[in-house]
């Protein structure tokens, strides 16, 4: 259930100065950006359905990732990104064991369609971010809350609007909606949204998400607030006392404060209501080094 | 311009083939079976060997209104009316029951498990309340349809339908009346018909059992399973299969034999099978008395054993000397050198796993939320039953030997169980981490690999062509759960011979039944 949030952590944090796939920058043109990031989450209190409660058969989970990034600047204009995780996660209690591997490589291409001046105050400019993700190892999607991730094939698109002002200010709103793919199961039925399934194949539901961030940016350094939301268009809600399912309906809010400054990058995000999901408490932190041709 | 915008299409263009997902994403929830057209209408099932009924005539049907009657007219009358005006949903109705009822009952009693395989969530104090049959639809649900609920649930409803079905069959060919698309040219079959008397209808009795019966063992999912009767009838009469008639007294039929079953399950033992606190701690000193590690339950808050007292339940085939005749023998001790040997062995595979063996783990897990391991093996069946194109009786024997083997494995498993309260390899070394979830109660023998011989069993003797595929499944069945980490090498090696010695009674019934 984390799974999806790993996911957009694992996109949100990936560079530095130009192209995480929501935010209102790019690399320039004949730029290579090559860069780690480290992330820590974990919850102890989740939502079973809308039913938020703790479980002393798992009691604090947590999902750590180091992910490789990198990004090369096309033109002034379009960018485009590569990111891999390796993941793994373990339940502090009960007897579940562990699971690690590479998750999904996330391949994006941001296209910067406006930028304009806007009064005598800033810039505006606006994108759009073409993303697809295909699992990069034969992991397991079915032992929820601890796979390392829902082993659906992805493609999402998303439209990116960006105000910078000369102060050094900014505000930017994202939005995207993500298509997702059958995933195979190792078993030959399942049971999820009141009814049995005689198949091994699971219908995932599309994925919408907004974000909106606030910040400040002034030379080397960048200071983003952020909110967002996740919501998958279908699904079934974890049954009372069940196991979490791929294909659930994972919705949650979640706040985020960035510090980037020269290479290096510092977060923290909360998650601040969910559905399905863990109420994770997460820290990043990365590098990232641009190299100009 | 062109430059910059070359690589961006491109770019799209390789992630969208990565992406590669098809355009149709749906996924149908039952199983796709054509219209059942019998190998053979079995016309000498009437008087196939009974197992809880004295005979085919211990209910009685009346004899029906002559074909000629003005009574029957009006009932062919109403067939014609109600063809002339069939929608959609109702041809789907008749297309999903065609392809038989044994089949499709089965299908939904899965899914009841399933919905109902979950256990209960702790109190806030830390206690489990327990499932509560006058209180069904309450938190906790009742039932917690766990594998020997299941196995018993499986086993109620196929034995009942199949007993049923003998009896309709005696009467079917007592009286020897035709199915209205047989009798007037004016009404369509719109399913294939075959040379089977039409009354008492089959698809009403099948649909009595099973609403009596399910009322019983899943009183949440009442209005659900009346639905699902009521559809079975309907379809039956506006397929131009049976008449009114043939369908009350097949209905009729169906609700007198569910009662005998009834009755037998109110007091087969599976009222008392949970125990009591005093039962529990007693279980425990046993095993302390007898110098062994005791199991414990390792969920938190812990939680009572899984039905300790299953293992008295009335079984089908079996007397209670030959349940404990049959027992193996006891586990290593949890203090000997084999005992150290097998952890050592659970905690190296489960640490080493290779993706196949992952998946084998999964593949068998059924754990809670699923059909569990005996509706995996009606599973199993259902495809076999229905490539060998069995009638409803047939289909109905080779469900009620595959779940009595299996509701009996469960007794003669449980008892062992509880027997020597072995505990789990997590609770010896907690190094071990398990893959699949922890079932809650004590390890020897292994229940995957009791139910999957004793089922094993009975389908290579009902489909000898395909023993071989049964064999490897019961394997791969039983070894997922050293892979799972939650057995032992002697757990699942003496669950597989415990099994196959149950389901021989099952298989010396069959050899002797008169259905050869």
């Amino acid at each position: 259930m984390k799974a999806i949030r790993v996911l957009l952590l694992l996109i949100a944090p990936a560079t530095i100065r130009a192209q995480t796939v929501d935010d209102g920058m790019l690399l320039p043109r004949r730029a290579l950006g090559a860069g780690v990031v480290y992330s820590h989450e974990r919850w102890s209190e989740y939502w079973e359905g809308t039913l938020q409660r703790i479980n002393g058969n798992i009691g604090t989970v947590s999902t750590q990732s180091v992910t490789w990034v990198a990004g090369y600047g096309v033109t002034d204009r379009l960018s485009v990104m590569a990111v891999v995780p390796y993941v793994w996660t373990h339940a502090s209690q009960g007897p579940l064991h562990g699971m690690r591997g590479v998750q999904d490589v996330t391949l994006a291409a941001k296209y910067r369609v406006l930028a304009t001046p806007l009064t005598a105050r800033g810039t505006l400019r606006a994108f759009v971010v073409g993303a697809a993700g295909i699992p990069a190892s034969n992991y397991v999607p079915d032992f929820l809350p601890l796979s390392i991730g829902l082993a659906s094939r992805r493609f999402s698109g998303r439209f990116t609007l960006n105000f910078q002002a000369h102060q050094g200010w900014f505000l930017n709103g994202s939005a995207a909606y993500t298509w997702r793919s059958n995933v195979t199961l190792d078993r030959p039925s399942y049971y999820t949204n009141g009814q049995l399934y005689l198949t091994n194949e699971v219908a995932m539901p599309d994925v919408v998400d907004y974000t909106v961030s606030a910040g400040f940016q002034r030379g080397r350094l960048c200071i983003p607030f952020s909110f967002s939301r996740q919501r998958t268009l279908g699904g079934g809600d974890i049954r009372r006392q069940d196991m979490p399912f791929v294909s659930n309906r994972m919705d949650f809010g979640k706040a985020d404060v960035l510090v980037m400054y020269r290479g290096i990058r510092l977060g923290t995000s909360h998650i601040v209501s969910g559905r399905n999901v863990g109420q994770a408490t997460a820290v990043t932190g990365g590098f990232f080094h641009t190299f100009h041709f | 311009m062109l430059s910059s915008r070359r690589p961006f299409l491109l770019t799209v263009a390789v992630v969208a083939a990565l992406s590669g997902s098809s355009c149709d994403n749906s996924i149908t929830s039952s199983e796709i079976l054509p219209p059942l057209q019998a190998a053979s209408v079995d016309s000498g099932a009437g008087s196939w060997r009974m197992i809880v009924l004295s005979g085919p005539t211990q209910f009685t049907v009346a004899a029906p209104a002559a074909e000629t009657s003005a009574a029957y007219a009006t009932e062919l009358a109403a067939i014609k009316t109600a063809q002339a005006h069939l929608t959609a949903a109702q041809r789907r109705t008749i297309e999903y029951w065609s392809a038989g009822g044994v089949l499709r009952w089965n299908e939904i009693v899965r899914g009841l498990v399933a919905r109902f395989s979950l256990p209960p969530a702790p109190r806030p104090d830390g206690t489990y309340p327990v499932p509560d049959p006058e209180n069904p639809f309450a938190d906790p649900q009742f039932p917690f349809a766990n594998p020997p609920y299941a196995a018993r649930a499986y086993s109620y409803v196929s034995v009942a339908q199949f007993e049923a079905l003998k009896a309709a069959w005696y009467w079917k060919f007592q009286y020897n009346r035709r199915s209205p698309a047989q009798v007037d040219p004016g009404v369509t079959a719109l399913r294939p018909m075959s040379d089977l008397p039409a009354y008492p209808s089959e698809d009403a009795a099948l649909s009595g059992v099973a609403v009596e019966m399910l009322k019983v063992l899943f009183p949440a999912a009442v209005e659900e399973i009346t639905l699902r009767a009521a559809e079975q009838r309907n379809a039956a009469l506006w397929s131009g299969k049976a008449a009114a008639s043939d369908i009350a007294a097949g209905l009729a039929l169906g609700k007198s034999v569910a009662a005998a079953f009834v009755a037998r399950a109110g007091a087969d033992g599976m009222r008392n099978a949970g125990g009591t606190p005093a039962l529990w701690q007693a279980l425990k000193d046993s095993a302390v008395a007898r110098g062994e590690i005791p199991w414990i339950s390792q969920e938190s808050p812990p939680r009572p054993p899984m039905l300790p007292n299953f293992g008295l339940l009335q079984t089908w085939l079996m007397t209670p000397t030959e349940v404990v005749a049959e027992r193996p023998a006891a586990p290593p001790s949890t203090s000997s050198s084999q005992m150290q040997d097998e952890v050592a062995e659970v905690r190296r595979t489960v640490d080493h796993l290779t993706r196949t063996q992952l998946a084998i783990a999964y593949k068998w897990n059924d754990g809670a939320g699923t059909y569990t391991p005996p509706g995996h093996w009606n599973d199993i069946a259902a495809e076999h039953i229905r490539d060998a194109r069995m009638s409803e009786v047939r289909a109905a024997r080779t469900y009620a030997l595959l779940n009595m083997a299996m509701h009996d494995a469960a007794v003669g498993c449980w008892g062992i169980k509880f027997l020597y309260f072995n505990p789990r390899p997590g609770q010896l070394d907690p190094g071990i981490k398990t893959v699949i979830g922890l079932p809650n109660f004590p390890a020897y023998p292994s229940g995957h690999s009791t139910f999957s011989a004793a089922a094993a069993e009975v389908l290579a003797y009902v489909f000898p062509a395909a023993a071989s595929d049964f064999d490897g499944m019961k394997e791969e069945a039983s070894i997922s759960r050293l892979y799972g980490g939650i057995h032992y090498r002697s757990d699942i090696e003496r669950g597989k011979e415990h099994g196959a010695r149950i389901a021989g009674y099952a298989v010396r019934f069959a050899q002797a039944d008169g259905a050869n």
